[in-house]
C-alpha cells in the first residue's frame, strides 16, 4: 500500500506537463453503474498531464456541455454505454455542434444497446454491427472469456508509442467506409469477428449472418476497435468500441507471464491524439514578395519571379508550447485562379526551422490569383492558408525597350532630329543671296 | 509477437479447460474447369513446409475445398471426433494493399465442410484484385477454426491468383490527402526578333541613304556661312540642338513630368535666344536689301 502511494507520488513528481493545445478543461460524463475508482489509472493519468477533470453523471442537469451556444469545456469524454438517455444537453446535434466549435470528443460505444453515441457513429462513416454482437476471438488460446481479446497495436502508427505490448479489449468492432478523415487507431485481430452466440451451437447462426438475408458478418482485420476522426474544423472525435479498454483491471492484466498489458500507455496515447496534444500543426506566418525585395507587393506583374514563404509550428505536448517544425517533406503550394495554374513543392529551408519557401515565375495570365496551401494528411491536423494577390499586365513603361528590330526607326528619328538642327544652323548662319540675285536681275 | 508469447505461456502455465485441439482431416483442394473437367485435385498438407503451389483461377473455373473438422484429444489413445466448430472461416488477405475478406464455411453437425469459390457468383467479401503494374497481386488464403470448447486452429492454405477486378472504391477526397501531381505553366514563348544583321542593314539604309544623297548634292553648291559663330545666332542654334538632345534623353530615360520641367526651362531660354537671333537675321536681311 505504501509502495503504491510512493509510486504514485513519484509518478506525479516526474510527470511531464503534457498539455493540450486547445485547453485543459475536460468534462467526463460517467454513468452511475461505472465506478470512477475502476478507471483511476486513466483519469489519474489525465490529471497528471495537467487536465482539469469535471465528473458528471448523464442524468445530472449541470454542468452542461454547451450553454447559450458557447462550448463550456475544451474536451468531453462520454463513458455511458448502458444509458439510453444522456441528459437534455447531450444530443447528436449538440455533439456535432461542439465539434464545429473546436471541442474534442472521446466517446465509448455500447456493445449491448443502441445509444446516442452508437447512432452518432454512423454519421462518421462507421458501420456498427447490430446491438448485442460484441467482438469475440477464439485466437489466441487463453484463459479469459472469448469477448476479452488481446490486440497488438500497430507499431508504425504516428500517434501511438512504438513497441506497445498487446492491449486488452472488450466491446464492439466496427467497419468503416473509406474516408480519409478517419484515423483508425486500433484494428481488430485478423481472426476475430462479432457474434452474439456464446456456444458452438451458434455455428449455423454465424454462417447465416453472412448470407443474403443475414445482417452481415463483421470479421477480420479491416474492422476497427478505436477510430479517430479529424474534422475539418480542427476538432477530433474518437470512437472506442468499449469502455473496459480504459479500466484499471485491463491495465493491470498480464498479456504474458510478467508482462503487463499496454492498456495504460495506449489509452494515454489515444487521449493525447484526441485532445490535440500530438500530431497538431499550425501556420504561424505567410509571406510573399518579389525576388529581390522584402515587402509584399500590392500587385505582381506577369512573369515576375515571386518568393512564397510559410512558417509552420508543431505542438510539443511535453513542453506545452508550439515549436517550429521542418519535418514536412511533401507540402505543396498551388497558385490558383479558379483552377490551379501552378502546383509546386514547398520544401523546408535548411538552416531555418519551421520555414518552407519556394520561388516561382508568375504565369503570364493576368487576373486575381490565390496562394493556396492545403496540407492534409491522415492523422494530422490540417494546414490551410489562402492569400489573394492580383497579377496585372505590365505597365506602359515595363515592356522591353531598345529592341534590335527597331534600330531603323531609332536611326530614322535621330537622323530627322540631326537634319532639323543642321538645317536650322545652316539657315541661321547662311548668307543673304536673295538680295544679291535680285540686284543682278535688276541690272 | 506478443500474441505468440501469450499462446506459449498460457498453454504452459494455465490449466486448459478446452477439451481438445481442433484440426482438419483429409483436406482436399480441387479446381474444376468450365465443363466439369478436373484441372487440379490434390490433398492439402498440414505441414507448413509442404504448402500447396499457388492456384491460378480464371473466370470459368471453380475452386473447391473440402475437409472434415475433428477435435483431437490430448490423450493419443482417445479417438478424435467430428465436431461443428463455432467459427470456420476462409480468410483472403492481400498483403500489399491490406485488403482482406472473410468468408464463413458451412460445417455440418458431422464436421463435414465444403467451400466453393465460383467467380461467376463471387462472395461479397472477396477482396478486389486490381491490376498493379500489369499484374494482379496474390491473395493468401488461410483457414481459421475457432470454438468455445476446443483449442483453435489456423492453417495457411495457398496463394490464389484471381483475374483482374475493379479497384476498391476510394473516397473522392482521398487524392487530396496525398501529394498531387505538379502543374507547370506553359509560358508564351518570348517574341522572336528578326536577325540583328537585317536590322542593322535596315538602319544603315534609313540613315545612310538620304544623308548620302543630301551631302552629295550639297557638295555641288558652295556654302558660305558667314554668321555661323555670330554671338547673336550661336546660342539659338545651340538651344535648338539642346531641345533635340532633351527629346533623345526623354526617349532614353526621363519621365513626362521631368521632361516637361526641363522643357519649360529650355523653352524660356530658346525663346530669349530665338528672339535675338531671328530679329538679328531680319535686320541683316533688310540691311542686305538696303545695300543692294
Amino acid at each position: 500500500m505504501f509502495l503504491k502511494r510512493a509510486a504514485a507520488f513519484l509518478g506525479l513528481a516526474v510527470a511531464v506537463a503534457a498539455k493540450s493545445s486547445t485547453g485543459d478543461s475536460v468534462l467526463v460524463v460517467l454513468e452511475p453503474s461505472l465506478d470512477r475508482a475502476n478507471y483511476s489509472t486513466f483519469f489519474q493519468g489525465l490529471t497528471n498531464k495537467g487536465y482539469d477533470l469535471t465528473f458528471r453523471s448523464p442524468k445530472e442537469a449541470s454542468p452542461t456541455i454547451i450553454e447559450d451556444d458557447v462550448a463550456q469545456f475544451s474536451h468531453v469524454v462520454i463513458f455511458a454505454p448502458d444509458s439510453k438517455n444522456l441528459g437534455q444537453d447531450i444530443t447528436p446535434q449538440s455533439l456535432v455542434s461542439l465539434l464545429s466549435k473546436g471541442t474534442n470528443l472521446l466517446l465509448a460505444l455500447s456493445p449491448k444497446r443502441q445509444t446516442i453515441v452508437n447512432s452518432l457513429a454512423a454519421e462518421f462513416s462507421l458501420i456498427l454491427p447490430p446491438p448485442g454482437t460484441p467482438l469475440i476471438s477464439h485466437f489466441p488460446e487463453r484463459d479469459t472469456p472469448a469477448t476479452v481479446v488481446p490486440v497488438s497495436p500497430s507499431s508504425l502508427h504516428p500517434a501511438l508509442s512504438a513497441n506497445l505490448p498487446p492491449v486488452w479489449f472488450s466491446g464492439v468492432p466496427f467497419a468503416y467506409s473509406p474516408n480519409p478523415l478517419l484515423v483508425p487507431l486500433l484494428n481488430a485481430p485478423a481472426e476475430s469477428f462479432a457474434a452474439d452466440t456464446t456456444s458452438d451451437a451458434g455455428a449455423d447462426a454465424v454462417f447465416e449472418s453472412s448470407d443474403k438475408g443475414g445482417e452481415g458478418l463483421w470479421a477480420g482485420s479491416q474492422l476497427s476497435l478505436v477510430a479517430g476522426y479529424q474534422t475539418t474544423s480542427g476538432a477530433r472525435a474518437t470512437f472506442v468500441g468499449g469502455v473496459e479498454l480504459f479500466s484499471d483491471e485491463f491495465a493491470q492484466k498480464e498479456v504474458a507471464i510478467g508482462k503487463k498489458s499496454g492498456n495504460a500507455q495506449f489509452v494515454s496515447d489515444v487521449a493525447a491524439w484526441t485532445f490535440q496534444e500530438s500530431l497538431v500543426l499550425r501556420i504561424d506566418e505567410v509571406k510573399h514578395h518579389r525576388v529581390n525585395e522584402t515587402e509584399p507587393g500590392e500587385t505582381y506583374t506577369i512573369n515576375n519571379n515571386v518568393v512564397f514563404t510559410i512558417h509552420v509550428s508543431k505542438f510539443n505536448p511535453t513542453k506545452g508550447a508550439w515549436e517550429p517544425y521542418s519535418g514536412i517533406q511533401d507540402m505543396q503550394l498551388e497558385f490558383t485562379m479558379l483552377d490551379p495554374h501552378i502546383r509546386t513543392a514547398l520544401p523546408p529551408v535548411p538552416g531555418s526551422p519551421g520555414e518552407y519557401s519556394v520561388t516561382f515565375r508568375a504565369p503570364d495570365r493576368h487576373g486575381v490569383f490565390k496562394f493556396v496551401v492545403d496540407y492534409k494528411r491522415n492523422g494530422w491536423s490540417h494546414l490551410q492558408s489562402t492569400t489573394v494577390v492580383p497579377i496585372v499586365p505590365p505597365r506602359h513603361d515595363e515592356y522591353p525597350r531598345f529592341l534590335s528590330a527597331a534600330w531603323p526607326y531609332y536611326i530614322g528619328a535621330i537622323s530627322t532630329s540631326i537634319g532639323f538642327v543642321l538645317f536650322s544652323a545652316l539657315w541661321l548662319a547662311g548668307d543673304d543671296r536673295d538680295a544679291k540675285k535680285k540686284s543682278t536681275k535688276t541690272e | 509477437m506478443g500474441l505468440a508469447t501469450l499462446c506459449l505461456f498460457s498453454l504452459a502455465a494455465v490449466g486448459q479447460v478446452l477439451a481438445g485441439q481442433l484440426t482438419v482431416q483429409s483436406p482436399r483442394l480441387s479446381v474444376i474447369g468450365k465443363d466439369a473437367s478436373i484441372v487440379r485435385s490434390e490433398p492439402i498438407s498440414l505441414a507448413a513446409v509442404n504448402k500447396a503451389a499457388p492456384v491460378h483461377l480464371d473466370s470459368t473455373e471453380t475452386l473447391k475445398l473440402a475437409f472434415t473438422v475433428v477435435a483431437k484429444d490430448k490423450d493419443p489413445n482417445v479417438e478424435s471426433k467430428n465436431v461443428q466448430p463455432h467459427q470456420t472461416f476462409v480468410r483472403f488477405y492481400e498483403k500489399l494493399s491490406g485488403e482482406e475478406g472473410v468468408v464463413p464455411v458451412r460445417v455440418t453437425q458431422n464436421g463435414k465442410a465444403k467451400f466453393e469459390l465460383n467467380l461467376a457468383r463471387p462472395p461479397a467479401a472477396l477482396p478486389p484484385t486490381p491490376l498493379v503494374q500489369n499484374k494482379t497481386n496474390p491473395l493468401s488464403v488461410s483457414l481459421l477454426l475457432g470454438s468455445y470448447s476446443h483449442s483453435p486452429f489456423k492453417l495457411e492454405l495457398f496463394d490464389l491468383y484471381l483475374p483482374p477486378s475493379q479497384p476498391a472504391p476510394e473516397h473522392p477526397d482521398e487524392k487530396t490527402f496525398h501529394p498531387q501531381p505538379e502543374i507547370q505553366h506553359t509560358f508564351r514563348p518570348a517574341e522572336k526578333l528578326p536577325n540583328r544583321v537585317i536590322s542593322g542593314v535596315g538602319a544603315l539604309l534609313v540613315a545612310g541613304g538620304p544623308w548620302i544623297l543630301l551631302l552629295g548634292l550639297l557638295s555641288h553648291i558652295t556654302i558660305s556661312l558667314p554668321y555661323a559663330t555670330s554671338i547673336s545666332i550661336l546660342p539659338f542654334t545651340l538651344s535648338l540642338a539642346a531641345f533635340e538632345g532633351l527629346l533623345v534623353w526623354y526617349w532614353a530615360d526621363l519621365k513626362l513630368g521631368e521632361v516637361l520641367a526641363y522643357g519649360a526651362i529650355l523653352g524660356l531660354i530658346t525663346a530669349v535666344t530665338g528672339k535675338t537671333a531671328l530679329s538679328k537675321r531680319g535686320a541683316w536681311r533688310v540691311q542686305g536689301a538696303q545695300r543692294k
